[in-house]
């Protein structure tokens, strides 16, 4: 008994294993927790505190306000300042920053209609001038931040306040398709840079009563507007308020693009997954309003965000849903199919390769027999340098001008992968293989998703090169793990796949005709359950 | 219509259909690819499938008995309520046994699914090199607590079931009928004898009793432990029915994974996997990871709350202790007989452990008010 | 700091565990994959006889020689390869265990030989005869690599002449492998033997039979097959090519195939099977004998008639020739009880299964020595033959 007991003991290099076994995950998660907490800091440390904006009130003696508003913009060679008199009495000035106002027509009127003015009715003068945004401001700190905002500002002596008469009108781009998402059925309209036109687009796809815009200012040395938009009666309280709370949160002395708004308000930084889902088409996002999602705009960006998103929701494109139910549900899982391959495709190439030549249909083993001798290097690193370059390739595809792009595409693509063949450096089967990833990795609507894809899929081959189809395997898993750990704003970022809930599977896998998709996704816990 | 729940809550409940699947990936694990085998040998006849459905007909009751000794403690896991029904100090030897008993048989799964990976994926590769990262990822999941491994499962699971079921239908054109004849050719005498070996592969359904605690609905209890234990019988009663049909009782005995050889028993010509035995190797690996993470979990959640120690320590300390015990067993013979005594502990403490509780509870807290009598 | 020392600690500890990874890596072109083995008697190949005078040798007996075909070793592109050179190779040697030359194989090749492509095993019935074939086979049986689904065959002459089969950029093994799947248009390839039948059949110590393949010529064909005896696992006889036939039909292996008789001319006239059906039911009699009764249904056509006066769309004519074909099934059934009852004493025809099945109680007493229970039991041929149609011209 003692004996068969004695003899089971694992010998020392075992207790040294288990050792490891046990040191590593704790400075695993040791690293990671530090990392995370990283991570918590991001809220709060940046910046200095929100500067309480200095009672500075402008003040009714013309000259002293002459001198406040010169001194805090006036060196400022954009800035022009031009003296008026108000019917030829009063002392008045128009301010307004150089390109910002271009309509000539609208400023000769404006100066014309000051100079005639009687100048003892100064309490009607705001009725008196075209353009409905024409408002007071008493504060200097204001009053100049308009100005350089592009309003037209108007001081006039003996009064307490500055007047912000004509609205910015600074050049901007015309409304266009979107680059990033290009449809072949569907509006061709995209977000441009202006937040204004953006909620516009916005209004334009439909009348709601229940669609609110709302927006504050982000930034803490430049300002800038953001606007959340939702569906009052849909969205869930509970999300909206955790949206404004994060928003509320972020303390950045400029944010430049969305994309700073995403790295702010995600969950989990250290995810190779989006938790934020960025758009620049209108319909899309009132789509996922619609679903009780939240959207963020900025201004001066084309990209609006969406939160929470869920994983399905990289897969799917509007095209979906304007086209009839069985396209779009063949294109759907075609795409899901792509993912998956974009992912596998070369792990799956390496372990069969290099581990399992087994596994592989005898006439194709042979096949591959054939055309890989003489090919010098191991599996991995034979598909490093063709997935590599093709990486390379792509990157700089989309930094050259319109017209050589292509040209690059076919030098690159053909040329390098035919002499690379020709040159018995990788074997044309990985040629097909590689090239089957790249094209897969093309079809993913998201193309920010689609370079999760690309940086998981290296990390793929790896655990393929040291463990072959186990470790493809536990890659694999490691994946659907961290998915179902991950959330973006509280919503699972795998569900609707888990929990089972069929009425949301009619838009995940396939999308079911449109009269039977009569329920919101329930994952959002929207408020109405049905759509009406 | 109103909003119930908080949006942003700590989700440590799972619903009815997660519990379903939890258990029955308790349930499914290294069993498939044996279990043909060790219930042949056993019975010897081709009326095996008999014993594999009585056998989980005796199980069905064991867990609807578990649960309604569970339903008396709303909210509460075995490991908090034991003490409870028979003292503090010989429940706490109980738990303890509980938790050994979820350790060991972590650590055979691993140690089997080990065996099939090191003898047909990768031979050569030292077996530290295979355990010690599946363990790892078990721990990564397990700190997600039960929600996230309900999650896993209710992803893995379909799939591994429409590989599992795609095999066998591919198989069945070796399958014949008459492998299956005669029907209780030399009585019921076999298919008992059978039964031994065939409640071993339900040892797992214990979960049920942590599971409870952690139901979003406890009203739908029943019907979720049902579905989690018909899953199981189903798939094990199909899985015997094919090997057996497929490749004779004879041929069963002899071979070691037994479910394995049946897929590489034929080549579908002109398909991309010529080789199914690869994608259900494959699948059964993920499978094998839930059942192994389930057993992890309801290990580590017991030791924290037996002694009150943090949940994520436990897990860590657990990871050399699960991976001692998947070096234990010395050859192939020992893991299985490390895998009939896990079978016959189970029998002994699962069959009548729970017998004994309820009838304990029932004479200290009365019928059905038990919890209530507990909190006042 | 303390969490960059950490990482770089962590980075470290993992690189060192990664890095003496890929222990199981082996790329598929520096691999040899063997399609088929072929296992004779021990006997010294030329090479291997050369190879031994000057001193190549090891500790053994030469209880058997083994043959493995090498698809293709040959390096080089595929235009180079195709003509001048075979497209496999073959490389043999002798020794007392299969293991023990395959790795004896390794000091002869470039690159390690892998079985997972295994697709025929061929063994010479003159080694049978001295064997058992669960010592050939269990190498086999027991290696991680090799598929259950193997198919198994016996030679008449040296195995090893089989695989070296000149065949037009064929390669001997898959040829096999390729012709078994023509029983759809002969019923005298049986279905093939495969691993995992071989396992059951030795555990269950059934009698059975395996494809015979010959060579003439450097050709090969499918005839007949070779008897293993459960008891001894040795072969003890060779079935005809018609015996096989038969044997295919009794079991409701193959409800296809051709009968040929004779008329009373001297004319052939041929009847293609449709559809066979055959029924079997046991009996007992008092003595304890058994009592086969068989009932073999058959429909099809007559496809080939060199008779001149004779009209098949006659019905007259047609029952005439259905008797002719009844004569000759049953004369052909005769040739193989005969084999089977009396001159080899097994049973290969599955009857044991029919037992089994409908006489568990009975079975489990016959078990143990079935062969001479069958061999004594009475088997009583009850044949229909149905001529349904006779072809697209009605002359």
């Amino acid at each position: 008994m003692l004996s068969s007991i004695q003899s089971h003991i694992p010998s020392w290099t075992v207790f040294f294993q288990a050792f490891i076994a046990l040191v590593i995950p704790i400075l695993i998660y040791r690293v990671y927790v530090r990392l995370d907490n990283l991570g918590e800091d991001k809220l709060s440390s940046s910046g200095s505190a929100n500067i309480e904006s200095s009672r500075d009130p402008l003040v009714a003696d013309y000259d002293d306000n002459m001198q406040l508003i010169k001194s805090r913009i006036g060196a400022n060679s954009d800035v022009v300042i031009r003296e008026v008199t108000v019917g030829g009495v009063v002392k008045a000035a128009l301010i307004y920053v150089k390109g910002m106002q271009e309509d000539h027509l609208l400023n000769m009127r404006i100066i014309q209609s000051l100079k005639e003015m009687d100048a003892q009715i100064p309490e009607q003068i705001m009725e008196r001038f075209p353009g409905s945004s024409a408002h007071a401001v008493s504060s200097a700190t204001e009053f100049s931040q308009g100005i350089l905002i592009g309003f037209m500002a108007l001081i006039i002596d003996g009064r307490k306040e500055g007047l912000l008469i004509t609205p910015p009108q600074c050049p901007s781009r015309e409304v266009s398709e979107p680059v990033s998402e290009s449809l072949l059925r569907g509006s061709r309209i995209g977000f441009t840079e202006d937040l204004s036109i953006n909620t516009a687009l916005l209004r334009k796809q439909g009348l709601s009563e229940d669609l609110q815009i709302r927006s504050c200012l982000v930034g803490q040395t430049i300002q800038r507007e953001l606007a959340i938009a939702y569906m009052d009666h849909i969205v869930n309280p509970d999300l909206l308020r955790e949206v404004n709370d994060r928003v509320a949160q972020i303390k950045l002395d400029y944010i430049a693009e969305s994309g700073y708004i995403e790295q702010f308000i995600e969950d989990n930084y250290l995810s190779p997954f989006q938790q934020v889902q960025n758009t620049e088409r209108p319909d899309r996002v009132i789509a996922a309003l619609l679903e009780g999602r939240v959207a963020i705009l900025l201004d001066g960006t084309p990209f609006a965000l969406i939160v929470p998103v869920t994983f399905s929701m990289l897969l799917q494109s509007p095209e979906d849903y304007f086209e009839r139910w069985l396209p779009g549900t063949l294109l759907r899982m075609l795409r899901f199919g792509a993912a998956f391959i974009s992912l596998m495709a070369p792990s799956l190439y390496i372990s069969f390769i290099s581990f399992h030549p087994g596994l592989i249909p005898t006439e194709l083993a042979l096949t591959i027999i054939e055309t890989r001798q003489g090919v010098p290097f191991p599996a991995l690193i034979e598909v490093l340098i063709l997935e590599i370059s093709i990486e390379i390739l792509r990157e700089a595809g989309i930094r050259l001008p319109k017209p050589i792009g292509p040209a690059m595409g076919i030098v690159g693509g053909l040329v390098i992968g035919e002499a690379a063949v020709q040159a018995g450096i990788v074997s044309p089967f990985l040629v097909i293989v590689v090239a089957a990833t790249a094209i897969s990795s093309f079809s993913i609507p998201v193309y920010s998703a689609g370079i999760t894809l690309r940086i998981l899929r290296f990390a793929a081959m790896l655990f393929a090169a040291i463990l072959g189809m186990y470790g493809t395997i536990l890659f694999f898993l490691l994946i659907v793990c961290h998915l179902s750990k991950l959330k973006s704003f509280g919503v699972p970022y795998i569900s609707p796949f888990t929990p089972y809930r069929w009425s949301d599977w009619k838009d995940f896998f396939v999308r079911v005709p449109i009269f039977l998709m009569k329920k919101r996704p329930k994952l959002m816990k929207t408020m109405q359950s049905k759509r009406k | 219509m109103a909003v119930s729940k908080s949006f942003l809550g700590p989700n440590d409940k799972i619903t009815t259909s997660q519990a379903a699947i939890f258990l029955n990936n308790a349930m499914l694990g290294a069993g498939i690819l044996t279990l043909p085998r060790s219930v042949s040998e056993s019975v010897k006849t081709p009326d095996s499938w008999i014993s594999v459905l009585v056998g989980g007909l005796i199980a069905i009751l064991v867990v609807v008995l578990m649960l309604k000794l569970s339903l008396r403690f709303p909210g509460k896991t075995v490991f908090q309520y034991t003490s409870a029904v028979i003292g503090r100090y010989p429940g706490m030897i109980w738990c303890l046994i509980l938790v050994f008993y979820y350790i060991v048989i972590a650590g055979f799964e691993i140690r089997a699914m080990a065996e099939v990976t090191m003898y047909y994926l990768l031979e050569g590769t030292p077996i530290w090199a295979i355990t010690i990262p599946f363990i790892w990822l078990g721990a990564y999941l397990v700190i997600g607590g039960i929600d996230a491994i309900a999650r896993v499962s209710q992803i893995v699971f379909p799939i591994s079931l429409c590989i599992l079921i795609l095999s066998y239908l591919l198989s069945l054109r070796l399958f014949e009928l008459d492998n299956l004849r005669p029907i209780l050719g030399d009585g019921l005498g076999p298919v008992i004898h059978g039964l031994k070996s065939t409640v071993l592969v339900y040892s797992g359904c214990e979960v049920v009793m942590t599971l409870t605690a952690q139901l979003e609905n406890p009203k739908q209890a029943l019907k979720a432990v049902l579905t989690g234990v018909g899953i199981p019988i189903g798939l094990y009663l199909f899985t015997v029915i094919m090997v057996i049909g497929g490749v004779s009782v004879d041929s069963a005995v002899t071979s070691t994974w037994p479910t394995i050889d049946l897929v590489r028993s034929f080549e579908v010509t002109g398909f991309l996997f010529e080789r199914f035995e690869f994608l259900l190797m494959v699948i059964w690996l993920m499978q094998m990871f839930c059942n192994y993470s389930c057993f992890f979990y309801n290990s580590s959640l017991g030791l924290s709350q037996l002694f009150k120690l943090p949940y994520k320590a436990v897990i860590f300390a657990l990871v050399p202790v699960i991976f001692l015990v998947t070096m234990i067993p010395q050859n192939m013979n020992e893991l299985f007989g490390l895998g009939d005594a896990i079978g016959y502990l189970s029998i002994l403490l699962f069959l009548l452990f729970p017998v004994f509780l309820s009838l304990l509870a029932l004479m200290r807290f009365g019928g059905g008010g038990g919890a209530r009598h507990e909190k006042s | 700091m303390r969490s960059l020392k950490a990482a770089s600690i962590l980075f470290m500890a993992l690189s060192l565990l990664t890095l003496p990874g890929c222990w199981s890596s082996n790329e598929i072109e520096d691999l040899a994959i063997y399609s088929g083995v072929a296992i004779d008697e021990g006997d010294l190949s030329e090479v291997e006889r050369g190879l031994e005078e000057k001193g190549g040798s090891y500790s053994k007996q030469n209880k058997i020689t083994a043959t493995v075909q090498i698809v293709p070793l040959k390096a080089g592109t595929k235009d180079e390869v195709k003509g001048k050179t075979s497209p496999y190779t073959n490389i043999s040697g002798a020794g007392d265990s299969l293991l023990e030359i395959f790795r004896q194989f390794s000091l002869r090749l470039n690159k390690p030989i892998i079985g997972h492509h295994l697709k025929i095993i061929v063994i010479s019935s003159q080694l049978l005869k001295e064997r058992n074939i669960k010592q050939v086979a269990d190498f086999m049986l027991r290696d991680n690599d090799i598929r259950p689904n193997v198919k198994i065959f016996v030679s008449q002459g040296e195995a090893m002449q089989i695989l070296t089969t000149k065949l037009p950029d064929e390669v001997p093994s898959f040829f096999i492998n390729d012709i078994v799947k023509n029983q759809f248009r002969s019923s005298k390839i049986m279905d093939p033997v495969q691993m995992t039948n071989l396992d059951a059949l030795m555990y269950s110590k059934q009698s059975f039979i395996l494809q015979t393949i010959v060579q003439a010529k450097r050709q090969l064909a499918f005839s007949g097959a070779g008897i293993i005896k459960g008891e001894t696992g040795k072969w003890i006889g060779h079935l005809t090519e018609e015996d096989v036939e038969c044997i295919n039909w009794l079991t409701n292996a193959s409800s296809s195939g051709i009968i040929k008789a004779n008329n009373e001319e001297g004319d052939s006239i041929a009847y293609e099977v449709k559809g066979m059906k055959t029924r079997i039911r046991v009996h007992t009699e008092q003595d304890g004998r058994l009592i086969f009764q068989v009932r073999v249904e058959s429909k099809g056509r007559i496809s080939e008639d060199w008779s001149v006066e004779g009209n098949p769309s006659l019905s007259s004519y047609q029952k005439e020739a259905e008797k002719l074909f009844e004569q000759k099934l049953s004369m052909m059934m005769d040739h193989l009880l005969a084999s089977m009852q009396d001159r080899y004493k097994v049973d290969v025809a599955k009857f044991c299964e029919i037992v089994r099945i409908q006489k568990p109680q009975l079975w489990k007493k016959v078990k143990s020595n079935w062969d001479e229970t069958f061999s004594e039991s009475t088997v009583n041929l009850d044949i229909h033959v149905n001529v349904t149609d006779y072809g697209s011209t009605t002359k």
